[in-house]
């Protein structure tokens, strides 16, 4: 009798968690995304704050001075900042319910993003400090005659190498690729290194590569990769394998070049194949509730103040065609007299990569192999 | 009568404790099964419907397609990655076990009134944070680290050509990981090395075993639950693990748990071909738990 009773409620008590356990995923799966999105809601609209996903050094972490005139101007609307760690993360971060008012992918993604339907083109009389922006870079910054792209930071990827170890045959892409420098090579975590490769092999549209370029350029990374002591992904984890003498050439960023030659004898190479530009580009979010506060914010970013300061401070570029850095080293390295430094003939300018999933998952398998 | 009254007071006695006992036993269990229903389960269950691009992370059209895993089954780079993961991780948690099981048998069986301070030393590690504790090892491991520093001053090595293969490789990946989870394999050896009924020592001494033969015959035995235990402890985790190969272990030592990462955010969204790794790996995980989880019973032993 004992143990009947003892069936019938051990029966009961699996009924109960059942229908609890399928009643909780029933409303966890029907309504995930909505209620996500109302609690997300409620907080940006609670707290009126402007909203800015940008990059490491960017936000409060050192970038103040950008915004600076921004924060006079609206001191109860501070911006508040997500941080994303590349143009991917910040896709996956929007898809998966963020909601910033801006946010800052590179050239190279302009289209990507204007044709996605996340973003809304900006309205350039908003922003005073339009009319100094570089006009190659605005252009770069338009989709169908509309101005989705506000350009602001820009620099170079090109190969950073220590002096006194490294003596190149060549001022190439190559020298990512040499066999002398086994183990003392840094390649940079992105689907941009199958372009370099195929800027290397000659191809003449690396960000269009047929299936058999593609493959030709992933082979040649695939076999390469045995040199290389580290793929990094963010400059810290760059500059302390760089300053620790782990590693001696890499792919780098002017900012990489002007933190490393304050303690190390380094050279910042332009390859033969050119270097490709990037250039930042604040877009709009379809749908903000704040965009006066939003152009207000890109208004400030795109003053040749804050220009000059992103020049002496970080060692990129402005859009400002006004700001100056104070290091001559810098505007000559930069060629900032140069209206066209950033576009052919001096260099290749990021641009769209229409196969852009196969890009990524072609740079994925040679991290995997 | 008296008899009688004590038998309905009984009964009285019983009537509410039985009551008690049906709402606090689904309670109890309740929110548990619960909490692990909606934060373990569910999760998994989205997972796995992105694994099928039910969800996507794509606004487009999407369906139930078994594509992803189709792509993945027949992919040489992911299941190498995944072999070489599983190859480390065996590894590493094999030599812990080896390292770890002295140690746990002398804290437990040493008679030493020091063991529990002793323990505590051992496990004093954890009062710092797990990603200090990886970095600590690029401050002994690097180029001008404490180890190659050590090389230079006794002149093994020049300043010129470090032991540069410290850091940044495989070795330095097993390396952390085995620091990291020794503590975790020595104590449940030591729990079941000190739960071991000493007369069963007593008993193969007086029976002639030297002390060699009571350790195989009676110690190791009954310590194997503890071992496998230890062992999964280890595995488990450091087949999935991301963290300590992102720091430390450069481009050799890229795992199966880095790829998953790089799926999901750093990489271009593929979170279809993430979820099938991450569901994969948890498949693995899960019939791997079961076929040692029979290991976990007591073996008796038995004298020949």
């Amino acid at each position: 009798m004992d143990k009947q009773e003892d069936m019938e409620r051990r029966l009961s008590r699996e009924q109960l968690l059942k229908v609890a356990a399928a009643a909780g995923g029933a409303s966890l799966l029907g309504g995930r995304v909505d209620a996500a999105h109302a609690a997300l809601d409620w907080l940006n609209a609670d707290s009126g704050r402007l909203q800015v996903l940008d990059w490491a050094g960017y936000g409060n972490d050192g970038g103040q001075a950008m915004f600076a005139q921004y924060v006079k101007a609206h001191p109860k609307n501070k911006p508040q900042f997500t941080y994303m760690g590349n143009e991917s993360d910040a896709l996956a971060k929007i898809h998966a319910g963020l909601k910033p008012d801006l946010f800052r992918p590179y050239v190279g993604w302009v289209k990507y993003f204007a044709k996605s339907g996340l973003v809304q083109p900006w309205d350039p009389k908003q922003i005073s400090n339009f009319k100094h922006l570089n006009p190659f870079m605005v252009k770069a910054g338009q989709y169908k005659g509309k101005q989705y792209g506000i350009p602001d930071d820009w620099g170079f990827d090109a190969i950073l190498y220590r002096s006194d170890k490294v003596h190149p045959k060549a001022r190439s892409w190559g020298l990512l690729f040499d066999e002398r420098y086994k183990g003392r090579i840094a390649w940079f975590d992105d689907l941009n290194m199958l372009t370099i490769a195929g800027l290397y092999l000659g191809f003449d549209k690396p960000w269009r590569q047929t299936d058999a370029q593609l493959k030709k350029s992933q082979k040649l990374l695939k076999s390469k990769k045995h040199l290389v002591r580290l793929i990094w992904s963010s400059e810290t984890n760059l500059w302390e394998a760089f300053g620790s003498g782990e590693v001696w050439i890499a792919y780098a960023w002017p900012n990489d070049w002007v933190q490393m030659k304050k303690k190390l004898k380094v050279v910042y190479m332009r390859p033969r194949e050119k270097p490709v530009a990037w250039v930042g580009m604040f877009m709009l979010l379809k749908g903000t509730k704040r965009p006066h506060l939003a152009h207000a914010y890109v208004n400030a970013w795109s003053a040749a103040r804050s220009g000059k300061w992103l020049e002496d401070n970080y060692g990129y570029g402005h859009a400002n065609t006004l700001a100056r850095p104070s290091s001559s080293d810098l505007l000559k390295a930069l060629r900032l007299t140069d209206p066209r430094a950033v576009t052919e003939p001096n260099a290749h300018l990021d641009r769209d990569i229409p196969r852009r999933a196969l890009y990524a998952r072609m740079w994925e398998e040679v991290k995997a192999s | 009568m008296a008899i009688a009254d004590a038998g309905s007071s009984s009964q009285r006695a019983l009537r509410p404790r039985r009551l008690r006992l049906d709402l606090t036993t689904p309670t109890l269990l309740g929110l548990p099964l619960a909490w692990l229903g909606v934060f373990f389960l569910v999760p998994i269950a989205i997972v796995a419907a992105y694994s099928f691009d039910v969800y996507s992370l794509d606004p487009g059209p999407h369906g139930f397609t078994l594509t992803a895993w189709h792509d993945f089954l027949h992919s040489s780079v992911y299941l190498a990655l995944f072999w070489k993961s599983v190859k480390l991780s065996l590894t590493v948690s094999a030599i812990i076990v080896v390292l770890a099981y002295p140690l746990a048998y002398y804290l437990a069986l040493s008679g030493t009134k020091r063991k529990y301070i002793l323990l505590l030393l051992l496990i004093a590690p954890f009062l710092t944070s797990y990603l200090l504790r990886v970095l600590a090892w690029k401050v002994i491991l690097g180029n001008q680290g404490v180890v190659n520093t050590f090389l230079f001053w006794t002149g093994l090595r020049s300043p010129d050509h470090p032991l540069s293969q410290l850091l940044y490789s495989r070795f330095a990946v097993m390396l952390v990981l085995g620091y990291i989870w020794l503590p975790f394999v020595a104590l449940p050896i030591f729990v079941s090395l000190e739960s071991l009924d000493r007369r069963l020592l007593e008993a193969a001494s007086d029976l002639g075993a030297s002390r060699l033969q009571a350790f195989r015959r009676v110690t190791l035995p009954l310590s194997l639950p503890g071992v496998v235990a230890a062992f999964l402890f280890v595995f488990i985790p450091t087949l999935g693990e991301f963290v300590t190969p992102s720091l430390v272990g450069g481009t050799s030592g890229y795992l199966y748990g880095n790829q998953i990462v790089d799926l999901f955010g750093t990489g271009f969204p593929d979170w279809e071909t993430g979820s099938v790794l991450a569901i994969f790996l948890l498949g693995v995980v899960a019939v791997l738990t079961v076929v040692f989880a029979r290991f976990l019973q007591p073996r008796q032993v038995v004298a020949d």
